[in-house]
């Protein structure tokens, strides 16, 4: 590690039209972080996400991967950065086979990256995310948690450094939920992951995770702790409510 | 160049001007609303043209009577049309981009039928007949009645329908369609019967068009092609759904190319107006006057 | 896919085609020569267009480009250096057409590529008027018909033998996935817009070479002649309705519809265009992976499709419920 954060946002901004959907949002993430990112609807979350991966140029700003700067960069470069995500709804690729489907990513931005043995090939990734008995099976056919899964799956092929992951417990029960944080826990303990995690499901989330953004109308008004964030007056006005003070 | 001449080249622009604008808003009622690119339209406008020059020529009723019959037997066309094959697309596409590319797979199948079909029935020459030729001045201006007619029509039709969107309930219907289809739908539009009926409106102004231009040019099958370009053009310059949009750009790309021609010579007049039509589509996607 | 059997089969079809000069009539050679012109503009429209679902009708621009580069440097280039001027600056146009247009999406690119292709016929016009005096070239050095039969089949083969290579390929596989979901296909780290020009000038330089090799059959050339969009258009068609991302369909689609050509074109040509546009419209309606991808299922599925269009119906009428 050079001492540059794995990935820095400074004051990115999101306008579109006269709508501000990011605001000046600041935030630096080191290698191996469990980071949780929660707020209302139209907080600016997924919006966010695309301006750390490239797929939205934020209207201000600037973005930093390993002190490389990446500021208007297409995704493709975020990706070859080591930046992988995914998305809200699931966007696999229907017609190509599960197994397909993640090689894709091994192709491309996963080709000439190291990584560990666990992302040596499909089948490992396959093995990793539980998919391994659907492999031959076309993506459409699988139901909507495992494509969750394979979205994850997809990402993991581009060999990252730091994992996007857009709500990928929503629509799951408690159970499913569990086994899904779990699931990311491995995933940052064993490959070494920075994981940051946008979620609905904020008890889960705030279990699991070591730190926490909370965004509301398109401001960072915190990030700390768990135990820091439920505390925060701002927060709790904002979000969370008294209920939720005990979680931490 | 005198007053009067300035007054000539202008008003003939317009002129060319409003059939271009009728036309583009019969396209934009269709892309706008329900993302049908119609490459076909100005076929539509050919036929229009083609049954009022049989109307008149061969069973003597007026080209104005003609309007309103030429503006329901196309909106029928359009009806069957939509019907018969818009309908089974949007239930058959997974999303809204693959509905796009073959709803303009499929008009450029009905451009093909449509052409050569009028072709076969009523040959490739041109035709045309005579109606109100006889020149009216306006101040030192000289100009043929048929061509002040067509102005006053296309610009009445296309005022008329602008006004009916904005004012009546089922026009704010379809507005808010355009704007936002679920929320539309969650308050209770009805997208099916809404459609058709649009689709069929848009075809009926291109053959109301067509019947307009039977009575001052001379027509051909292939008329239509040229239309639907310069109709396309015209969307492009007003912005895609934006109606007023379309009546500007119109009246204005008739202007535009009258001067053009006026000053440069008349075979510049594609050049130039292809060349606009590709800088405003690479400079403002979404049209000169849409709001961002 | 199976790589050696598709080899097999192009290769036992070249030899067939080679065949036909020499024991066919000058009709049979006719018609083998459009058919193996448009099996090359619809196989390299496919290659690109099918796979990223970007909707070209720029073919006519580079088919024209291809023949006016041939008249013009035939003398001095000879027959194969014609022929690679032609594919070489079709590729280029490709190249900065595909630089300030590709970003955009589906239809704006469709309408796009037909803008500029008529801005080129008539840009072209316009300097042979203003500048020459004269419309038109008249080629005065041409090659025997055999050579340029030959060579169109050649640039079939080629055609079809990129598509073979391509879809093993990673490149074919960023356009796939550029067809399926663009921006998904960016953030598993493919560069699209290298990728969708490369692939766009690819199919500019068949293009161009077919209309330089095509050029030397009409010994004089116009831009009316060589940019006429419906050279474009019938490709597209003859690739949609083949199925623009199979391999085979292409080519099966060119053989029908030379055939019909031929057989309808001159006595009516205009039904001839209607059964075309018919087609297209029932293919896009009923069959929108072309034919190449009928199969017994197809069948049974539009027997159960008319099946329960008719108790609609029947229902419908039964009903009669006021609107």
């Amino acid at each position: 590690m050079n001492g540059h954060p794995l990935l820095e946002a400074r004051g990115v901004t999101v306008r579109f039209g006269g709508l501000t959907a990011v605001d000046q949002v600041s935030a630096a993430f080191a290698p191996g972080e469990l980071v949780g990112i929660i707020g209302p609807n139209g907080a600016g979350k997924t919006t966010f996400f695309n301006a750390l991966s490239g797929v939205i140029e934020p209207s201000e700003g600037e973005l930093f991967a390993l002190g490389q700067r990446l500021t208007g960069a297409k995704p493709h470069r975020f990706a070859q950065q080591g930046i992988a995500r995914t998305f809200q709804t699931p966007r696999v690729f229907a017609e190509l086979s599960v197994a397909a489907n993640i090689d894709f990513g091994l192709q491309f931005a996963g080709r000439h990256r190291q990584a560990s043995w666990l992302l040596k090939d499909e089948t490992s990734i396959l093995n990793l995310i539980g998919l391994a008995a659907q492999a031959a099976l076309p993506a459409a056919a699988i139901t909507p948690s495992q494509q969750r899964l394979l979205e994850i799956g997809m990402a993991l092929a581009t060999r990252p450094k730091l994992l996007l992951l857009d709500e990928v417990a929503a629509g799951l029960t408690e159970s499913e939920i569990e086994s899904m944080a779990q699931l990311i826990r491995r995933l940052r303990d064993d490959l070494d992951l920075s994981v940051i995690w946008i979620e609905h499901a904020v008890t889960t989330l705030l279990r699991h995770v070591e730190r926490v953004l909370v965004l509301h109308q398109g401001r960072k008004i915190a990030d700390g702790t768990p135990a820091e964030v439920v505390r925060n007056a701002e927060v709790v006005e904002a979000y969370l409510g008294d209920e939720m003070v005990d979680v931490a | 160049m005198t007053a009067g001449a300035w007054l000539e080249l202008i008003a003939s622009g317009l002129i060319t001007g409003g059939v271009y604008a009728l036309v583009a808003l019969g396209l934009n009622l269709q892309y706008g609303l329900m993302r049908i690119l119609n490459i076909a339209h100005g076929e539509f406008l050919m036929v229009g043209a083609f049954l009022t020059w049989m109307a008149t020529t061969q069973f003597g009723i007026s080209p104005l009577l003609m309007i309103p019959v030429a503006f329901a037997l196309l909106m029928g066309a359009g009806l069957a049309v939509h019907r018969l094959v818009f309908r089974r697309l949007t239930r058959t596409s997974p999303n809204l981009d693959v509905f796009e590319a073959r709803g303009l797979m499929v008009s450029f199948g009905l451009m093909f039928l449509v052409q050569n079909f009028a072709q076969l029935l009523w040959g490739g020459d041109l035709r045309g007949y005579d109606f109100l030729t006889e020149p009216v001045a306006i101040g030192s201006a000289q100009f043929a009645a048929n061509k002040l007619l067509l102005l006053a029509l296309a610009l009445a039709f296309s005022a008329a329908l602008i006004v009916t969107l904005k004012k009546t309930l089922y026009g704010k219907g379809v507005r808010a369609l355009m704007q936002s289809p679920t929320g539309a739908q969650l308050v209770g539009i009805d997208t099916e019967r809404l459609h058709p009926l649009m689709f069929g409106v848009g075809l009926g102004l291109s053959g109301v068009a067509g019947c307009l231009l039977s009575m001052t040019y001379t027509i051909s099958p292939s008329m239509g092609e040229p239309y639907t370009v310069t109709a396309l053009i015209v969307i492009t310059l007003g912005g895609f759904g934006s109606m007023s949009g379309a009546l500007v750009g119109g009246l204005a790309l008739g202007v535009i190319e009258a001067v053009g021609m006026h000053f440069t010579s008349p075979s510049l007049k594609s050049l130039l107006s292809y060349g606009i039509f590709i800088a405003v589509l690479l400079w403002r996607p979404n049209g000169l006057f849409a709001r961002k | 896919m199976n790589t050696k059997r598709d080899l097999l089969v192009l290769f036992a079809l070249a030899g067939w085609a080679l065949a036909v000069p020499h024991y066919g009539s000058e009709f049979a050679v006719s018609m083998a020569l459009t058919c193996l012109m448009y099996a090359t503009l619809s196989s390299s429209w496919s290659l690109f267009c099918g796979s990223t679902r970007y909707l070209s009708l720029a073919t006519s621009a580079f088919f024209g480009i291809g023949a006016y580069c041939s008249a013009l440097s035939l003398e001095q280039l000879g027959w194969l250096g014609a022929i690679g001027l032609g594919a070489a600056i079709a590729a280029a146009v490709a190249v900065v057409m595909g630089a300030a247009v590709l970003h955009l999406r589906g239809t704006y690119f469709a309408v796009l590529t037909f803008g500029m292709t008529e801005l080129i016929r008539h840009a072209i016009t316009t300097w042979e008027k203003q500048v020459t005096g004269t419309v038109g070239r008249v080629l005065t050095v041409v090659p025997e018909r055999d050579t340029v039969y030959l060579t169109v089949l050649g640039l079939a083969v080629l055609a079809i033998l990129a598509s073979i290579l391509v879809r093993r390929s990673r490149f074919g596989l960023a356009m796939a996935g550029i067809g399926a979901d663009e921006q998904r296909a960016q953030t598993l780290g493919v560069n699209t817009r290298l990728v969708k020009i490369s692939g766009f000038a690819l199919t500019a330089a068949f293009a161009g070479a077919v209309g330089a090799a095509m050029s030397v059959r009409w010994t004089y050339i116009d831009p009316a002649t060589v940019f006429n969009p419906f050279i474009g258009f019938q490709t597209v068609l003859i690739a949609l309705i083949g199925g623009a991302a199979t391999l085979w369909g292409p080519l099966l689609a060119a053989v029908v519809f030379s055939l019909l050509a031929e057989t309808l074109r001159l006595q009516l040509p205009q039904l001839y265009m209607m059964t075309l546009g018919l087609l297209l419209i029932l293919s896009v309606l009923y069959l929108p992976g072309g034919l190449a991808s009928l199969r017994r299922e197809t069948f049974t599925m539009w027997r159960d499709d008319i099946r329960s269009g008719w108790r609609e119906l029947r229902a419908g009428k039964a009903k009669k419920v006021p609107a």
